[in-house]
């Protein structure tokens, strides 16, 4: 064992942690070799120096500040969160409402539900079991308005096409011969309810061919005082003329006095209402050359 | 020199000393901190009577100003309880303590690195001295301030490794955990320091002879 191995060996062996047959080495080689004796014997002084240094004394202010934060420290962690102390007093309102006992608490989940069921059962059934004819006839009305629903919306998606579309749809119903309830209905709402002008023009020519139909007439007829187009306005009147409608009498009569309308519509409504009130002696000779100037 | 007298002067790795955390059970520390960590902050009042003296003893070796041990201490438990969640299950405490202490010092010199360990003549005399000084003890006192001048003139790693092993008997093995260096580095850091603290322990002998 040379010297700078032993000396590397010094911390261990003043620790005792050195292995035994090293230390022997060691301490053989200690006792020959002076450079060593020496090197070791000041290592031991200065430790000894060092482990005999007094400690240091903090001074009772450290004490104080400490069990001070302490004590802050303490209460923080001890003030409870209004959220917690809110969650506590809902859980023993519910503890004290509810049963303890789990059998008890089957019991009153029992309960709860057999008295559901009775009263689901007493209060639920009874619209089912009414069925007086009041009652019949309120359900009609109201099938009848979801009905018209229907059709509003079938307006309202129709009205997602483009016009030519719908002008397109307007046109291919003005070629039937005898068209059915249905296409006339779609013809009225067209007239009622489309926003372009030209499409609305178009259902009433096509309309004018099937103006004998009372469903025709009504329908134009109810959508006459919504119309604000005078072009539509005036062959909307022209049509109800042809058909000889008395019923559009009241009508014509408030469009020839409103002021807010176009001058051409009260004009024509006020020659309708002549006509109208003409003896019905041969009304397609008579009203043909009347009807004539006015869509000009 | 005989063998016999060398051996004799063999310093015992673990000296008797009433202010070493030693003395206490490391499980209980543990279980303390888990209970403080749990929310009974005041279990830490415990850890502080067994560890601020060994800290405050750190502190003021490390920096050699006594008065901003206390402050530094504080400033360990005041973590110790802002950390507390962090302490883990499987952790140990004296471990735990003096990492945070290293840190804690590590602050304190980079916020006072324009102004490094000023070795204040106060500060070192300041401390009271352990017993009454009959005219045979003078000299014992002399070195000791000698002694505490030549320690605060060693490089940080080198005090710092001396500080731990010798006056807080710390396992080379947990200081090697602590530095976060092989327990042989520990070993030739420490006998290199003890080296050095002679050198310099003798170079101001000489200086205050002269």
């Amino acid at each position: 064992m040379n010297c700078q191995r032993v000396q590397d060996n010094f911390i261990d062996y003043q620790d005792g942690s050195l292995p035994a047959d090293e230390s022997a080495q060691l301490r053989a080689h200690l006792a020959n070799c002076p450079a060593c004796q020496r090197e070791w014997a000041a290592l031991q002084e200065m430790t000894r120096k060092l482990d005999s240094l007094p400690a240091a004394e903090p001074s009772p202010r450290l004490r104080e500040n400490f069990y001070a934060m302490l004590e802050t420290h303490q209460r923080e962690a001890d003030a409870p969160s209004p959220f917690a102390l809110a969650r506590g007093r809902i859980d023993r309102f519910f503890a004290a409402l509810l049963p303890g006992q789990p059998a008890l608490q089957f019991a009153f989940a029992l309960a709860l539900l057999i008295g559901g069921l009775f009263a689901g059962q007493h209060y639920l059934a009874k619209p089912a079991v009414i069925a007086d004819d009041a009652a019949k006839a309120e359900l009609a009305a109201l099938k009848a308005q979801v009905n018209s629903m229907s059709e509003l919306v079938t307006y309202s998606l129709l009205q997602q096409q483009s016009t030519s579309d719908r002008l397109q749809t307007v046109l291919a119903k003005m070629d039937l011969k005898s068209p059915d309830r249905k296409v006339l209905t779609d013809l009225v709402g067209a007239l009622a309810f489309d926003p372009s002008i030209n499409v609305r023009l178009t259902a009433v020519e096509a309309l004018a061919q099937h103006s004998d139909d009372s469903l025709v007439r009504a329908g134009v007829l109810s959508a006459l005082p919504r119309e604000r187009a005078p072009l539509v306005q005036v062959a909307m009147i022209e049509l109800l003329t042809d058909a000889r409608d008395r019923a559009a009498e009241p009508v014509f009569e408030k469009l020839s006095r409103d002021e807010a309308v176009d001058l051409n519509v009260r004009d024509a409504a006020r020659r309708a209402l002549a006509v109208l009130r003409l003896p019905a002696a041969s009304p397609s000779a008579t009203l043909k050359p009347a009807a004539k100037p006015l869509l000009t | 020199m005989t063998l016999a007298n060398v051996t004799q002067f063999r310093v015992p790795s673990r000296p008797a000393s009433a202010s070493l955390p030693v003395a206490v059970e490391a499980a209980s520390d543990h279980e303390l901190m888990i209970a403080v960590r749990a929310g009974e902050i005041r279990r830490l009042g415990d850890l502080f009577e067994r560890y601020h003296k060994p800290l405050y003893g750190f502190f003021v070796r490390l920096t050699n100003q006594p008065s901003v041990g206390e402050d530094l201490v504080q400033i360990v438990f005041y973590r110790i309880l802002k950390y507390r969640h962090t302490y883990r299950d499987e952790g140990k405490f004296s471990a735990w303590i003096y990492h945070l202490a290293r840190k804690v010092a590590a602050d304190h010199f980079r916020k006072h690195a324009s102004t490094p360990t000023p070795t204040d003549p106060v500060d070192l005399h300041g401390q009271p001295d352990a017993g009454p000084q009959p005219s045979e003890q003078a000299a014992a006192a002399e070195d000791v301030v000698l002694l505490r001048s030549a320690l605060a003139r060693l490089p940080l790693e080198h005090r710092e490794v001396l500080v731990l092993s010798r006056l807080q008997h710390l396992e080379h093995k947990e200081i090697a955990k602590l530095l976060d260096c092989s327990v042989g580095a520990v070993k030739v850091r420490a006998h290199r320091a003890l080296k050095e603290l002679r050198e310099v322990y003798f170079k101001i002998r000489k200086e205050k002879a002269a």
